[in-house]
């Protein structure tokens, strides 16, 4: 008998709060993180707005790094580590370190750091990059400088599956300690604002002029933003045994590949679907039991659309029963953190019995006809919710956390 | 129960070879893929030699079509991929009705591709940058780009973890089919050689010409030894549920049967803590395959011939296997491949899986004065004949990371 994995801890970096819970009361108010971008000069760009966190300060969290010797995604992380464990009351003496590991995602890893790379390559001026550069860039340091922090040395992975990473990296959690090779996982997403991604975007035409409006029928696209989220992951019984705060357990999930575009969705979602289904069946449960449904909903035509018709195949008639909502109406979209920031969205929703809304969704699209809880948050007995994240390369996943019943 | 995970082909692009019987020809020969690179200036380099694949063409592998789209690690991943599946028996009529995924290890995917990315929008304009080469700068793009090629609708991941990409990259596709939620991935490793990364391992002094000019060369577990020298290449594994594979009639070449994983929270820094985490990753794996140390018969080390990492590995190596290590042989195909980062576990387990096969272990090339305070008997230049029926792979990473992954010939038990 494999047993079963909850979550106990939540710790979050947001544009719309630091911490689960001031994340849960803005997310819950609709308030957007979405301004003009502080951090480079978006002039020559076709978009202004960017979903950026600010006032953030690492060194007021950390106790064993140095957030100078760290890229901005690193200290995102550290800083969501340090609440995660704090948020599920582990007494980190009480741990084997060589029996609690990291699972991280992102997209753009530490964007910063190859961009002051460039910039020296462009002033011609290499002798500016030192060793710091090999140190502090490859993607792999999020989740080490994560384990450094809280002192974890088990198994530590980065998962870089971009747009749907922070599900991936929960996904993997999951199996790790289903198959007892950890007794505590940190699991979770993070990635910084980065030029070179709003650059890709902007060149794209996804960026939304003003802001992200999921689902409405005059939405203009998405609105890149940063972050990260990491939940503390356990099995039961020993979360049961020291008495921790349980949010939710982590049901299972599917993995899917469309193997048709790179950057955009199959045209009648195909990939998204599988996914869904792959995660109901992992996880034994009917599509008439989900009573949330966190979506990618990233504000872009085509998204919304296709996400909107899997669901539809997945769900059959009962689709129209389910709530969805896109948080990404107030956080933008933020990359490989988004998908740990919904997980952990839904893990809020169970234990508060409360859908956050869809923001700025003002006219209904007659080609998405789904409740999408528009503009006001719903306060409504959660007890399974469903957590859709797709990426580029065509990598497509949905993760299913429900109320745990001991 | 469990199900049981096997390999049943494999594809691979090195300097040395792109089948794993050519490649373990040119190890057991003891050559090298060292030469000057080409790839990209190196005036004013210290170093201007690497494990580079000067002559790969992607139209030997992939025909001339819809090349153009794609950077060089999603070539190197795609044509590895196309050799893995036809080793396999996967047809693209096999491929329609079963599902097949792809897990890929990867340092950097292409880094080079995100940096002429970002320096044509910081020279040019943003206006003048390609979506599709945007489209190539995220981490997942070749594992992405080869599922389309190749229609693999399955679970599609990919892992960084820097050096043991590859190697935890097939963990990761074990354990993915273990519990059920695959029955056929493509799993392995693929790193480029690009200015970028170069320059970066130049800039840190890892490389063993920044201080020892163009005539040094790596060598593992030698007291010689000054740095490591990079190179490219990739490497695909099929692995399969052992059940469907005998089902559909497939030639089971060597069986997983089990890997660890830790993290040293010294990142490499403190011997000690080092030492501790690969020894407690190799016994991880030990534990998982239910094996004890004695009955493992060869080991494929990541030993690279950098200063410190290569003796942490060996002391690591010494306390796991205690008076065994006297009579295991051990390897180091770094020495011949270089340190080709994502792809080098990958490579490391392909070319273990030939030595299974032929009982030759390669030699470490040019090892002759074993580090003093390095006791592995059976190290050296020698190729070691030996039956090899378990062996370990272990994968060492710069900062921390560390994975080992047990194989054994397949005999149906």
């Amino acid at each position: 008998m494999q047993s079963r994995i909850v979550v106990t801890g939540l710790g979050m970096v947001t544009s719309i709060g630091i911490g689960s819970d001031a994340f849960w009361q803005h997310v819950l108010a609709g308030q957007s993180g979405i301004g003009l971008v502080e951090s480079f000069d978006t002039s020559g760009y076709k978009g202004t707005k960017g979903a950026e966190v600010k006032g953030f300060q690492a060194a007021d969290y950390l106790t064993m790094l140095n957030p100078e010797h760290m890229g901005r995604a690193s200290q995102f992380a550290t800083v969501a580590a340090r609440l995660a464990v704090a948020d599920a009351h582990l007494d980190v003496a009480h741990i084997i370190p060589e029996r609690a590991g990291v699972s991280m995602g992102t997209t753009s890893g530490e964007p910063n750091q190859i961009e002051r790379f460039n910039d020296h390559f462009v002033d011609e001026n290499l002798s500016g990059i030192g060793p710091e550069f090999i140190a502090s860039y490859p993607c792999h340091v999020i989740p080490a400088h994560v384990a450094s922090e809280v002192g974890f040395a088990g198994i530590n992975t980065m998962i870089p599956t971009a747009c749907a990473a922070g599900n991936y990296a929960i996904a993997h959690a999951f199996d790790t300690l289903r198959s007892g090779r950890a007794d505590v996982m940190l699991a979770g997403g993070a990635d910084a604002f980065s030029r070179i991604t709003y650059t890709g975007f902007a060149r794209l035409g996804a960026i939304a002029p003003d802001t992200c409006q999921p689902f409405d029928r005059h939405r203009k696209g998405m609105i890149p933003g940063e972050g990260a989220a990491i939940l503390v992951l356990e099995p039961l019984e020993r979360a049961l045994d020291r008495g921790a705060p349980i949010y939710a357990e982590v049901a299972g999930y599917g993995l899917s590949c469309d193997a048709h575009h790179i950057t955009a969705a199959h045209p009648e979602g195909d990939g998204s679907a599988r996914a869904m289904e792959k995660a109901l069946a992992y996880s034994g449960i009917n599509p008439e039991s989900v009573s949330y449904i966190s979506a990618h909903g990233t504000g872009t035509p085509t998204n919304d659309h296709r996400e909107t018709m899997a669901v539809k195949r997945v769900f059959k008639d009962a689709a129209y029963q389910v709530p969805m909502s896109s948080i990404k109406s107030m956080l933008g979209h933020t990359m490989g953190a988004a998908s740990a920031i919904e997980a952990a969205a839904c893990a809020l929703a169970i234990r508060h019995g409360c859908i956050p809304p869809t923001m700025n969704l003002e006219e209904p699209d007659p080609e998405c006809d789904l409740d999408y809880v528009p503009n006001r948050a719903r306060e409504c007995a959660v007890t399974v919710a469903m957590n859709n994240a797709y990426a580029f390369g065509g990598n497509n996943s949905s993760l299913i956390l429900k109320k745990c019943e001991v | 129960m469990e199900r049981r995970v096997v390999i049943t082909g494999a594809g691979v692009l090195s300097t040395l070879g792109d089948a794993p019987g050519a490649l373990h020809t040119a190890l057991c020969e003891g050559r090298t893929g060292l030469r000057p690179i080409g790839l990209f200036p190196t005036k004013g380099l210290a170093s201007q030699q690497a494990h580079e694949l000067a002559d790969f063409a992607p139209k030997d592998y992939l025909g001339k079509k819809n090349l153009r789209a794609l950077d060089r690690t999603s070539r190197l991943v795609i044509a590895a991929a196309a050799l893995a599946l036809d080793h396999s028996g996967w047809t693209s009529e096999l491929r329609r009705e079963h599902e097949v995924g792809l897990v890929l290890g990867t340092m950097f995917c292409s880094v080079r591709t995100i940096s002429e990315f970002d320096r044509r929008g910081l020279t040019l304009g943003p206006s003048y940058v390609s979506p599709m080469d945007f489209a190539n700068t995220v981490i997942n793009a070749a594992a992405g780009q080869a599922a389309i090629w190749h229609d693999l609708r399955g679970v599609n991941s990919t892992i960084a973890t820097g050096l043991t990409s590859g190697l935890q990259a097939i963990a990761y596709a074990t354990d993915q089919i273990r519990s059920g939620q695959a029955t056929a991935l493509l799993a392995g490793g693929a790193e480029e050689l690009c200015f970028e990364s170069f320059y970066g391992f130049e800039r840190a002094g890892l490389l063993c010409a920044s201080e020892n000019g163009n005539g040094a060369y790596p060598i593992p577990f030698d007291a010689r030894r000054n740095g490591l020298t990079l190179g490219e290449g990739a490497a695909l594994l099929m692995l399969e549920d052992a059940e469907s594979a005998t089902v559909r009639g497939a030639t089971i070449l060597a069986e997983i049967k089990g890997h660890g994983s830790g993290y040293d929270l010294s990142r490499g820094t403190q011997k000690h803590t080092s030492i501790d985490a690969v020894s407690r990753t190799l016994q991880q794996a030990l534990q998982d395959a239910g094996m004890d140390a004695v009955e493992i018969d060869g080991l494929s080390a990541s030993a690279n011939g950098s200063v410190r990492s290569d003796v942490n590995e060996a002391q690591a190596i010494a306390k796991v296997f205690g008076d065994h290590t006297a009579n295991l042989p051990v390897t180091a195909v770094k020495s011949m491949l270089g340190e080709t980062l994502g792809a080098s576990g990958a490579l490391q387990t392909l070319a273990f899986v030939e030595s299974m096969r032929d009982g030759v272990l390669p030699g470490i090339r040019d090892l002759e004065y074993l580090e003093t305070d390095i006791s592995l008997p059976l190290a050296s230049s020698h190729n070691q004949q030996a039956t090899l029926h378990r062996g370990l792979i272990s994968s060492v990473g710069l900062d921390g990371h560390c994975c080992a992954l047990i194989l054994s010939q397949y005999g149906g038990q």
